[in-house]
């Protein structure tokens, strides 16, 4: 009799343990193990060594089936000739928890849902209304600036650059707008905590729009005024910080709409919870080897989690953070003094929410040394469409943000900081797979390698 | 209303002397990628602006206290770390090398402690970290570790007469602090880069409990483990008026400065 324990995967290099007894008598002395695909008429291409575990037992290493398809494998104890088959799937295997992580990255797209300290959220008025400011200049004090100058449409509403540039340049990346109807903080330093409060901060900051309150709410009154009645089912107010966080209101309304479509690894991962393994054939082995990184052994997920490959909130992953000489950007840190200072924060009076139901996060929110330097974990939809990376666009491609984590600075994180930050060392082939995964994120038609 | 009372509060309690709080703050390192993007006239201006009275600085390699201590010996009190490069964290205490460097900045320069480093567990026993503490006695120092209780109680068994900072109070919850103060009389703590005893200005009522029975044995610190962190000092500075301004004046005075001038100011002086 024979039994054997083996976890081949293609390509690959395992072991197999054997264990082996006579039907009678001592038990077996020798042992040779190979594998080869009948079907192919050849074996492997490398010879494994045996080596005894005990009375019956051994170990074989420095096995590996280079293909797919069907193989046996073949062993000779005492002489005697015992072949098993078994057909080596296409596939990569996870592993249970590996397979929960992956399945919690979705269904995509999730169900609409409204923004309830927002009354016009959904509403197709309003939508319409936060579609024209959107591409509206004359938002702006210059009257050069509109929002799509820096969420470009087709550049998937990010601009490309490394640092945003409205009038002035700013210190950090233009993030993309897909999905935003999804966060929990807006910003990178998370310093607002709704998308209409958000859509405000552009509109006021000097070195972007420029604008005022009373400038906003003039050209609304001016241009859109019929649109807002629509909207808001009123005449605008006379207050002009009441018609601006409305303006800011009917852009979060609009922004709402902005969801990423299906990829190649949303296919995956519902055939993989029907359990429709034809289909998962379809999804690239190298992705589902970069996803396996992802899900496994680079923890990935643990922040990138669930189907927005976002946890909401914030990590410093050793990315340095000065903006010039003498100063630097704190990141998480300054956005939670922005929120509490902010008229316009969710216990505010704009709220419309008289529960204040999302506002949870905001009164509980607690300053902690370790967000000093600290950004919000940007969601990884799209991904292959949003480069440069990092809170600054310090990283120009996908292969460096693989490499910043595979050659982690540690000397940057605190010695008790997160846990699971700690050097990849990915090979080359597993740094590929990775950003073959990470390219699989981008809604179809697939985007281009750089 | 409420929140312009909670700062009237906390500027009160801040300036309930006419000045704002001095700070020993017991946790800084100057390492060597912070001495290019943090020049040391401005680390000595950011520490001025913070109104901190004294800096206890350790750095990876050696030379970076030393720059500052020449810049500033009223401000800064030198600890000799046994670390040359910041990664060696995590392998110092199995490298012999150490020991020879050690020896050679103690022939060289003069010292409060060594520290700060990071010894767990069972590793304090291993020969390397002994003969750090063999050091430490031969030149009266005291030991800065960043340790959980198990390598404090080592080092104690070791030198029942060392004199340690147990950095960041080793993240253990207050009653565990309490225990071990209350065990080792030499044995000091600091606060650095924890914030659960003290949020939104206000000190937690566990930790209150621990401060008032020991306020002769914490300190705050920032830690400045990259070079960025140099720029949180005024921040953490406030932050640490704050809460302190929820303790008895005379206590917050210990925490905020005076413990750390009592155990450490005659090294700095003595130049």
């Amino acid at each position: 009799m024979l039994a054997y324990q083996a976890n081949p995967q293609i390509s690959s290099f395992f072991a197999i343990d054997v264990a082996a007894c006579a039907k009678t008598g001592p038990a077996p002395k020798s042992l040779k193990v190979d594998a080869h695909m009948p079907e192919h008429r050849h074996g492997m291409n490398y010879a494994p060594k045996v080596t005894a575990l005990g009375p019956g037992r051994w170990r074989a290493e420095g096995l590996m089936l280079h293909m797919p398809g069907k193989w046996e494998f073949v062993f000779v104890v005492d002489g005697e000739r015992m072949a098993h088959a078994l057909q080596l799937s296409e596939g990569v295997r996870f592993s249970e928890p590996e397979r929960q992580r992956i399945l919690a990255h979705g269904p995509w797209p999730p169900s609409a849902r409204r923004d309830p300290s927002n009354r016009v959220s959904g509403r197709p008025a309003a939508i319409a209304l936060g579609e024209r400011l959107f591409f509206e200049p004359r938002l702006s004090g210059s009257g050069s600036i509109l929002c799509a100058s820096c969420h470009v449409p087709f550049r998937a509403f990010q601009d490309g650059r490394a640092r945003g540039f409205g009038l002035e340049e700013v210190e950090r990346n233009t993030p993309s707008l897909f999905n935003v109807g999804l966060y929990r903080w807006y910003g990178w330093d998370g310093g607002h905590d709704s998308l209409w409060s958000q859509s405000i901060r552009p509109l006021l900051d000097a070195r972007e729009m420029h604008a005022t309150s009373a400038h906003v709410a003039a050209t609304v009154r001016k241009h859109y005024s019929t649109e807002y009645e629509s909207a808001f089912g009123r005449q605008p107010p006379a207050s002009d910080e009441e018609l601006l966080v409305d303006a800011g209101k009917a852009l979060a309304a609009y922004q709402e709409t902005l969801v990423s479509g299906r990829t190649p690894f949303d296919r995956f991962r519902d055939a993989m919870e029907r359990a429709d393994v034809e289909e998962m054939k379809t999804y690239p082995l190298a992705a589902q080897r970069g996803l396996k990184i992802f899900a496994g052994k680079g923890n990935c997920s643990v922040c990138h989690f669930g189907a927005l490959f976002a946890n909401g909130e914030f990590a410093d992953v050793g990315v340095p953070f000065f903006v010039a000489p003498g100063k630097v950007d704190p990141g998480r840190a300054h956005g939670l003094e922005v929120l509490r200072k902010s008229r316009f924060n969710l216990l505010g009076r704009y709220n419309d929410d008289a529960a204040r139901s999302t506002a949870t996060g905001t009164r509980h929110v607690e300053p902690q040394h370790r967000n000093f330097g600290e950004w919000r974990v940007p969601s990884l939809r799209n991904v292959a469409r949003t480069a440069p990376y990092m809170h600054n666009g310090s990283l120009a491609t996908l292969r460096d943000v693989v490499k910043h984590y595979s050659e982690l600075n540690e000397e940057r994180l605190h010695a008790d900081g997160e846990k699971i930050l700690r050097r990849l060392d990915l090979s080359e082939a597993e740094s590929e797979d990775l950003v073959t995964f990470l390219e699989s994120l981008s809604q179809e038609p697939a985007a281009r390698r750089e | 209303m409420r929140t312009a009372l909670a700062l009237c509060f906390i500027l009160w309690g801040s300036l309930a002397h006419g000045q704002p709080l001095p700070i020993f703050d017991a946790h800084l390192h100057y390492s060597h990628d912070a001495w290019e993007s943090v020049p040391v006239a401005d680390v000595i201006a950011i520490l001025r602006k913070a109104g901190v009275r004294r800096a206890l600085v350790s750095s990876s390699g050696d030379d970076g206290q030393q720059r500052l201590y020449a810049a500033a010996p009223d401000l800064v009190i030198p600890e000799l770390r046994p670390y040359r490069m910041r990664g060696e964290i995590g392998t110092w205490f199995r490298d012999e090398s150490v020991i020879p460097y050690l020896e050679e900045r103690l022939r060289k320069y003069r010292y409060a402690g060594i520290g700060e480093f990071h010894l767990y567990g069972a590793d304090a026993d291993l020969p390397v970290p002994r003969r750090m503490v063999e050091l430490a006695r031969r030149h009266k120092l005291f030991l800065h570790a960043h340790s959980d209780a198990d390598a404090i109680e080592r080092l104690f068994r070791q030198w029942p007469q060392a004199r340690i900072l147990w950095a960041h109070a080793g993240f253990e919850q207050p009653e565990v602090v309490a225990d071990m103060l209350s065990k080792h009389r030499n044995l000091w703590a600091d606060l650095a880069f924890r914030t659960d005893h003290g949020s939104s200005g206000k000190v937690d009522e566990a930790w209150r409990g621990v401060f008032l029975r020991f306020p002769d044995r914490f300190m705050v610190g920032t830690d400045t483990f990259t070079p960025e962190r140099w720029h949180y000092v005024p921040g953490h500075a406030e932050w640490s008026r704050a809460w302190l301004s929820s303790l008895p004046h005379e206590v917050a005075e210990r925490i905020a400065w005076k413990n750390g001038e009592a155990l450490f100011g005659s090294a700095a002086s003595q130049d």
